[in-house]
């Protein structure tokens, strides 16, 4: 199987061309171009439970799986938003994503949902994020381009911005600076990164983006 | 300070580096991602000694500006650390070496961040930017050091020698070598409002501008008349 992001990172696009009885898992609603012969069946991955706990996390509850029935069939999957896609490659290995940037996988690697615990609650996040581990290779995606930070030691990332990171690292939520920080420096909670691995973050965030569109809606006419 | 600039230019990344002790100051709410070792202080002064009337004062100026009261100060403590930033919207980031010879007036939502040894300042446009469609207050920069500012859009430089027109929707700084007029397009008023293109800018002199690609205005409008209406 052969796999390539284009159009990075305002609009990336992945496609990929299959040998022979390959199979890729995408979230539904991403494909946008594929082989006539490509086999494709939708379906709860992991039952019922798997498929709850993947809607509370934001995902789709249905998943896609398209095989490939001979070698050179292609398939072009896009995400909703604008914006950049990463590949993962899993060796045994374990990260977990943020709730709306999985994108595809093969299938070796399982998707859980994962309680984040409290803290991803404080942190403004779901409180589910997915857990994707096994072998094989994953694709992110975001609003914004993503940016890989190697972390050895500790790192500080801003809640809003992150997109994955390895299960090597260890986190706390906090907030920056003293109480005053806190309360007006704008920058929300924080989550702090001990031990050594990845965290890929986004570099714009979509409440942002939102937050730039509210004033411009027209208002409701007085009754 | 070093400042480096990737994923240009939709979703620009702004990452500086600073050396032992060095503070760089930033718009609140742009910090991406940080060195641990990094401190945070969020003040409304905007120097070192200014009494709490004054920071009052400089919040408050900024704030009407479109930016917002409190601003960060982050620290490398100790050692050389390193800030990620980012603006809030779509678009490009550029950094300006300010020498001191000239000042650098930014549209307001333009500032992103800046060594401590530049000073920012809100400025009184006067009846001439509000006739513009922009807010009444600009931001000036003075001082020494780099200055990052961030577009909507694409940005792109040009060097004005003589006369330049630029609609004011599309402005994003000027050296203030430069002197501007508003005026509006075309011969006429019919002209200027069938023309879609209502107020413009007529800069004059020598020195450096900076426009951006897209119109933040006309992006909103484009999108609001399809999002549902806001409750009154």
């Amino acid at each position: 199987m052969q796999h390539e992001i284009h159009n990075k990172p305002d609009f990336a696009s992945l496609h990929i061309t299959f040998d022979e009885g390959d199979s890729v898992v995408t979230e539904a609603g991403a494909m946008m171009g594929m082989s006539p012969g490509l086999k494709m069946e939708t379906n709860m991955k992991g039952g019922l439970m798997a498929a709850a706990k993947r809607a509370m996390s934001g995902e789709s509850v249905f998943l896609n799986t398209y095989t490939a029935s001979e070698s050179g069939q292609r398939l072009d999957v896009a995400p909703a938003s604008p914006g950049d896609m990463e590949h993962v490659a899993l060796d045994g290995g374990a990260v977990v994503v943020q709730r709306g940037s999985y994108c595809a996988c093969t299938p070796g690697i399982t998707v859980d949902s994962s309680w984040g615990g409290w803290k991803s609650l404080k942190a403004g996040e779901g409180l589910i994020m997915l857990h994707c581990s096994g072998t094989g290779d994953l694709w992110l995606s975001s609003y914004g381009a993503i940016h890989c930070e190697e972390v050895d030691g500790t790192y500080v990332v801003d809640t809003s911005h992150i997109v994955a990171f390895d299960e090597s690292l260890t986190y706390t939520v906090r907030s920056i600076g003293g109480l005053k920080s806190l309360l007006f420096s704008g920058e929300g909670a924080v989550c702090e990164f001990s031990g050594k691995g990845r965290v890929w973050f986004q570099t714009r965030s979509a409440p942002s983006l939102a937050e730039f569109l509210q004033p411009f809606r027209k208002l409701q006419p007085k009754n | 300070m070093n400042v480096e600039v990737s994923h240009r230019p939709a979703y620009a990344l702004a990452t500086v580096t600073l050396d032992a002790e060095e503070v760089v100051v930033a718009e609140g709410g742009a910090m991406v991602s940080m060195d641990t070792h990094v401190t945070v202080e969020t003040t409304a002064a905007k120097k070192e000694g200014q009494g709490l009337m004054g920071g009052l004062m400089s919040g408050l100026k900024r704030m009407v500006a479109g930016e917002s009261f409190f601003q960060n100060k982050f620290k490398a403590a100790g050692t050389t650390g390193k800030v990620t930033f980012a603006p809030k919207h779509v678009g490009d980031i550029v950094t300006y070496e300010m020498d001191g010879s000239c000042e650098l007036v930014m549209q307001s939502t333009a500032y992103l961040c800046s060594a401590e040894s530049v000073e920012i300042d809100a400025k009184w446009g006067g009846s001439k930017s509000f006739f513009g469609g922009e807010g009444l207050i600009m931001l000036k920069a003075s001082g020494s050091g780099p200055i990052v500012f961030n577009s909507f859009g694409a940005i792109k430089e040009i060097d004005v020698t003589g006369d330049f027109i630029v609609d004011n929707g599309h402005i994003v700084a000027f050296e203030d070598t430069l002197n501007f007029t508003n005026t509006k397009f075309g011969s006429g008023i019919l002209q200027s409002i069938l023309g879609g293109e209502g107020m413009v800018c007529k800069f004059t002199g020598t020195g450096k501008l900076w426009i951006q690609t897209r119109n933040p205005q006309g992006f909103g409008e484009a999108l609001a008349s399809k999002l549902p209406l806001r409750p009154n």
